[in-house]
């Protein structure tokens, strides 16, 4: 229907013979078919919306977030608060206990994937073999199906019993779930973490003068063993003196005082100066790329469009602030300062304990039957199925992501590092895997995302992650559509963190071009 | 060797091709040579080898140990093997089930003689191969498997002080002689099949792969005339467990007619392909490729539903309705592809979308009532007549449009018809069917409808205008970025507050919805893929010959890109199938609710969960395995990439 030729080349053509109608014209059709098509959506969204407003109205029920504040009648499998008082709880609840299980599952499912997927390239014969098997049966079976598998396997398991194996002491396995030693941040790791981070900067300091010197002078320095070095040393150091950053507390209270200060309306003109300033950078960044050493190039009604719609979204976030949420700023004001309230309460105050704390499992008998007492990470019936469900999983597909990876350096390059008589390790770690990881990260990237949305099959055997703690929440006040927006937008900002982290490591591996 | 005899003529080159295509024989290499390059190359993989080699046999061994143990409830899967496949359709109607899978392998059987060129053949050697593999393996399953547990003369199993009593080593390995015989015979068929001469062109050391797969397929079949699989009857609102009577009974014959089908439909296929030609035949492909797109609607909502058709309706309301719409329309369409017509055919059009659009505008304002067909055959003309300016001009051309618009309004009111039939089958729960049957009913609608809006959100994604482009992104992005059963369950519990007051949708459907607007994201993205491995130079060649916007994508950029984007679509595909595990969390009784909560609530098979989930996970991995194998073939033989 629409041509798609610039607005230039149409008016070229113009000059040529006679207009065409307007009706005809690629522009005026290229946007009215546009507008036409947006209205239209409007338009259905619109009719959804108010349908959705008579039904609800018919059968009063009120929308809102009210509910979040009010109290929930059950409680939670598991979880940091097993008895939330609001449904607003209960579902933090729920996003923790989510959180935790990705972040555990992507460190797990990375290890056994790169394992396995090395593997299948082994040379020897029944390592590459089992590797393939491993990979081949578990991603062709629907994930729900082994999460549903393992729940049904542990729960046929023999009961807890006081002399509980395979390792006693060290890892119990029963009907009840899995238990394996837990190791915690201790009384003082906030005061030594502090001497950990000033021995990594001295330490970067140290390793940039050995990698100097060996540029310099072709020694060999070993700059990671200088880094590594200097970091041990402050950790040995402050694991005994940290009791003596007691006073670093003072300075986050200062920053809370400080924040707690501002007004919100100077929060609200900080949040739009900060909007402006994001899309005038946009604008200039983009006009830079079109300009030429022959002065800017003739800009399309596209890019009018792209420069329209940064210095749009700017308004937009703007009036949300000002207007559309006026309690965003001193949502932030107050956030911003428990925040950091919280992070003062972690030192001083006769904090002198070890940094780490680590405990092995334990078994106590309370009643009748002996379970697992709290010392050790009990990793319960559910849990554990979603968690190895999900581990296993994604680790067959981490392990195709990291097998094609290495199988997409070049052949010459192996060859081109034998050439120059590097050893093996050398050759892989210096020429191989470095582009091996160029190619691995994005796919990898998308793993870590689809396992965190697989963690969300939880439901099924009722483990408390957010969308069980949410369908819980939804069963009892009815407010469905709220609680799907909330699953929506904490499940989309997920997404979001874990693109921006895979993509910053992107940008930095990416082979620098002229 | 002579140098001009050499030089290949025109004549020989099939065989040369072939000579190159077949793999370089490997040299032999003697088994304690290959055992110690491949197991034993240093001390670090010897141990390895060992490491591993002691995992292998422990995870056989306790897998056999499971699978072959007195105490595993195996009954409850193949009694209720009916129940798991298709769930409560009704005994009485199960004819209907048979039609369905005998049309699918008939049709399956005719696009492979079609399709599907003759290969090599697999190498008896390979064969043979194989065979003595899975004779050791028998063998070696057979040491491996622990002892059986002794029975008593109640049926109970023998306990001494919560342990089991279990035969001794010797009996074990005495009474499992059927195994070793088993064993025995696959290695004397191994060693029978090296005895096979080679004649002439060696043409007896190769089987051709359908010939291998049709005895392959015979074997299953086989069994069920010498095996008793179990059976289950429904009876006052409960599944009774029949162990006398077994499926077998039932589905023997079937099952030989189906292979019977398959082999007698792909002879066909290569009879009908080896006598027309080159023309016709690819006529042919294309009515079958068409064939294939309709069956899943008829078999379902025709076969499947049995729809009580009212025919006073159809001849009074239906049939003439059609009619006015194929005659009206064809009329308009004529008109709008006739010379001259220039800007008044557009303007014409639109014009049409319009009044299109305004019925629907009516209907939610509730103007004036129209049947919900009327206002689609409404659209669907719009949307044929925005396309006639492509058709103008020559008399056959207009013709050809002129047929396309009578069939589509003739299989649209036909579909519209009997999908408004209420269904005579009766079955006892609310859905028609359920099982493995649903699993594959959704997958497939969902892949049918999701495909056209994947490759429409692709192409707006990837398109100059800029409004659709940020509403394409932004729905793929939020699609993508949420998990599946959070969409699923919009669909189910949210959706119908969004529905007005007096319409309803069933789960199924509201279900499929869901699938479907949540897989054409992930397609759109595997079609951008393709979309954008295309050259300039093709937009460029396509503007240069005056290609109008519509003709491009149509006809020189789509083709290109979906090609290139095949093998990522087949995964998705397998995704597809396999997400569609999910219905047993939004409560329909698909194959994993069967295997979860159907037999375990079943008296005689009480909290028996774990067999059946087994058997449950072997048919998925079955289907999903074959699938992706054949991708990886797909791949290679389109050679994406390599061009």
């Amino acid at each position: 229907m629409s041509d798609e030729r610039g607005a230039g080349e149409t008016a070229s053509l113009g000059t040529l013979g006679a207009r065409p109608p307007f009706y005809r014209d690629a522009t005026v059709v290229k946007w009215l078919s546009q507008v036409v098509g947006l209205v239209l959506v409007l338009l259905g969204l619109f009719f959804l919306a108010s349908q959705a407003q008579n039904n609800l109205e018919e059968r009063d029920i009120a929308t809102g977030y009210d509910f979040l504040g009010t109290a929930l009648g059950s409680d939670l499998g598991s979880g940091i608060d097993t008895n939330p008082d609001t449904s607003g709880r209960a579902l933090w609840a729920g996003m923790v206990n989510t959180i935790r299980l990705a972040i555990a599952g992507i460190a797990l499912a990375t290890i056994l994937g790169v394992l396995v997927g090395v593997g299948r390239l082994s040379r020897n014969w029944i390592v590459s073999r089992t590797s393939s098997v491993f990979v081949e049966t578990l991603r062709n079976i629907p994930l729900l199906v082994q999460i549903i598998l393992i729940f049904v396997v542990i729960a046929s398991l023999p009961r807890v019993t006081t002399d509980q194996g395979p390792i006693h002491g060290w890892l119990h396995v029963s009907n009840t779930g899995v238990s394996i030693p837990r190791v915690t941040i201790g009384d003082g790791f906030y005061q030594w973490i502090i001497f950990v981070i000033a021995g990594a900067a001295l330490g970067r300091w140290a390793m940039r003068r050995q990698e100097r010197r060996h540029d310099l002078t072709g020694q060999q320095t070993y700059p990671w063993l200088s880094f590594a070095g200097v970091v041990l040393a402050f950790a040995a150091v402050g694991w005994f003196a940290h009791p003596a950053l007691g006073w670093v507390g003072a300075i986050f209270d200062a920053i809370a005082s400080g924040i707690d200060a501002l007004t919100p309306p100077i929060v609200q003109v900080v949040i739009s100066l900060l909007a402006i300033a994001a899309a005038v950078q946009w604008i200039r960044r983009f006009l830079a790329s079109h300009r030429t050493p022959a002065g800017l190039t003739k800009l399309i009604d596209d890019d009018w469009f792209r420069i329209i719609f940064a210095g749009a979204g700017a308004v937009l976030v703007i009036l949300f602030v000002t207007l559309g949420w006026p309690g965003l700023s001193s949502w932030v004001i107050n956030s911003g300062r428990d925040l950091f309230e919280v992070i003062a309460d972690k030192f001083g105050d006769g904090r002198t304990g070890s940094p780490i704390a680590a405990y092995r499992p334990d078994i106590e008998q309370l009643g009748n039957f002996p379970n697992y007492g709290p010392a050790g990470l009990n990793l319960i019936q559910a849990l554990a199925a979603v968690y190895f469900g999900v581990v296993l999983y994604t680790a067959a597909f981490i392990a195709e992501v990291v097998r094609g990876g290495i199988l997409a350096v070049p052949k010459g390059q192996s060859e081109a590092a034998q050439a120059l008589g590097l050893r093996r390790t050398t050759m892989l770690r210096r020429v191989i895997l470095p582009q091996a990881f160029r190619v691995i990260l994005p796919p990898l990237g998308n793993q870590y995302l689809n396992l965190t949305k697989n963690t969300s099959l939880a439901i099924a055997i009722g483990y408390s992650d957010v969308v069980q703690v949410g369908q819980t929440v939804y069963n009892q006040t009815g407010k469905t559509l709220e609680v799907v927006s909330i699953w929506m937008l904490f499940y989309l900002a997920c997404s979001l963190t874990i693109s921006v982290v895979v993509n910053f490591f992107n940008v930095r591996m990416r082979i620098v071009e002229r | 060797m002579n140098q001009g005899d050499a030089l290949p003529t025109l004549a020989d080159k099939p065989v040369i091709e072939r000579v190159a295509t077949r793999p370089v024989e490997e040299t032999y290499r003697s088994p304690a040579e290959w055992v110690r390059k491949n197991l034993f190359p240093s001390p670090f993989n010897s141990f390895l080898t060992v490491a591993f080699g002691l995992f292998v046999l422990l995870t056989v061994r306790g897998l056999l140990n499971f699978v072959f143990s007195e105490e595993r409830g195996w009954d409850a899967v193949r009694t209720n093997l009916r129940l798991i496949f298709t769930h409560a359709y009704p005994e009485e109607q199960y004819v209907r089930v048979w039609v369905c899978v005998g049309v699918m392998v008939a049709l399956a059987g005719l696009s492979l003689g079609l399709f599907a060129a003759r290969g090599d053949g697999v190498p008896l050697r390979k064969i043979s191969n194989a065979l003595v593999a899975a004779a050791v393996a028998v063998a070696v399953g057979v040491v491996l498997r622990e002892p059986s547990v002794l029975i008593g003369a109640d049926g109970e199993v023998v306990r001494t002080d919560d342990a089991v009593v279990r035969q001794s080593f010797a009996d074990a390995m005495s009474d499992r002689w059927g195994w070793w015989l088993t064993a025995a015979v696959l290695a004397v068929i191994a060693l029978g099949l090296r005895r096979v001469p080679a004649l002439g062109d060696g043409s007896l050391r190769t089987i051709q792969a359908f010939n291998l797969a049709a005895i392959a397929l015979a074997l299953p079949v086989l069994s069920a005339w010498i095996y008793p699989w179990g059976h289950y009857a429904f009876a006052e609102g409960e599944f009774i467990a029949e162990p006398g009577r077994t499926v077998a009974i039932s589905t023997k014959l079937p099952w030989t007619v189906m292979w019977v089908l398959a082999v007698a439909s792909l002879l066909v296929g290569r009879w009908v392909r080896s006598r027309i030609g080159e023309q016709s035949l690819s006529r042919l492909r294309i009515a079958v490729n068409l064939v294939w797109l309709a069956v899943p609607f008829v078999l379902y909502w025709v076969v499947l539903r049995d729809p009580d058709l009212d025919w006073a309706r159809i001849t009074q309301v239906d049939v003439p309705l059609a009619l006015a719409f194929g005659v009206a329309g064809g009329i308009v369409l004529w008109w709008l592809t006739s010379d001259g017509i220039g800007e008044l055919g557009r303007i014409a059009a639109l014009a049409l979308l319009g009044l299109a659009a305004f019925n629907w505008l009516a209907a939610f304002m509730g103007w004036y009532p129209m049947l919900q067909k009327v206002r689609i055959s409404f659209l669907l003309l719009a949307v044929v007549a925005l396309l006639a300016h492509n058709f103008s001009g020559e008399t056959q051309k207009r013709r050809r449009l002129l047929a396309a618009w009578l069939a589509i309004m003739a299989v649209f009111h036909y579909f519209a018809t009997i999908m408004n039939t209420p269904s005579t089958v009766e079955t006892p729960t609310e859905a028609l069917i359920g099982g493995f049957a649903v699993t594959l009913v959704v997958a497939v609608f969902t892949l049918m409808l999701s495909f056209p809006l994947g490759v429409l959100l692709a192409l707006a994604r990837t398109s100059r205008l800029p409004i659709f482009r940020v509403m394409a992104t932004s729905y793929i992005e939020v699609v993508r970025g949420v998990p599946l059963i959070t969409i699923l369950i919009f669909f189910v519990v949210i959706l119908p507050l969004f529905l007005p007051a007096n319409m309803e949708i069933s789960l199924f459907a509201s279900a499929t919805l869901g699938y479907t607007l949540f897989s054409a994201a992930y397609l759109a993205e595997n079609v951008r893929g393709g979309l954008q491995s295309i050259r300039r130079g093709q937009y460029e060649a396509s503007d240069a010959v005056g290609l109008s916007t519509s003709l491009r994508t149509t006809f020189v950029i789509l083709p290109q890109a979906l090609r290139a984007s095949i093998p990522p679509l087949v995964g998705q595909v397998i995704a597809t199938f396999k997400e569609t595990s999910l219905l047993a969390i939004i409560g329909v009784f698909d194959i994993l609710r069967m295997a979860n909560s159907v037999i375990p609530a079943q008296t005689q098979f009480l909290g028996i969960k774990r067999e059946g989930l087994l058997f449950v996970s072997l048919v998925y991995w079955v289907f999903a395995y074959t699938l992706s194998k054949w991708s990886q073939r797909l791949e290679r033989r389109l050679g994406v990439g390599e061009r």
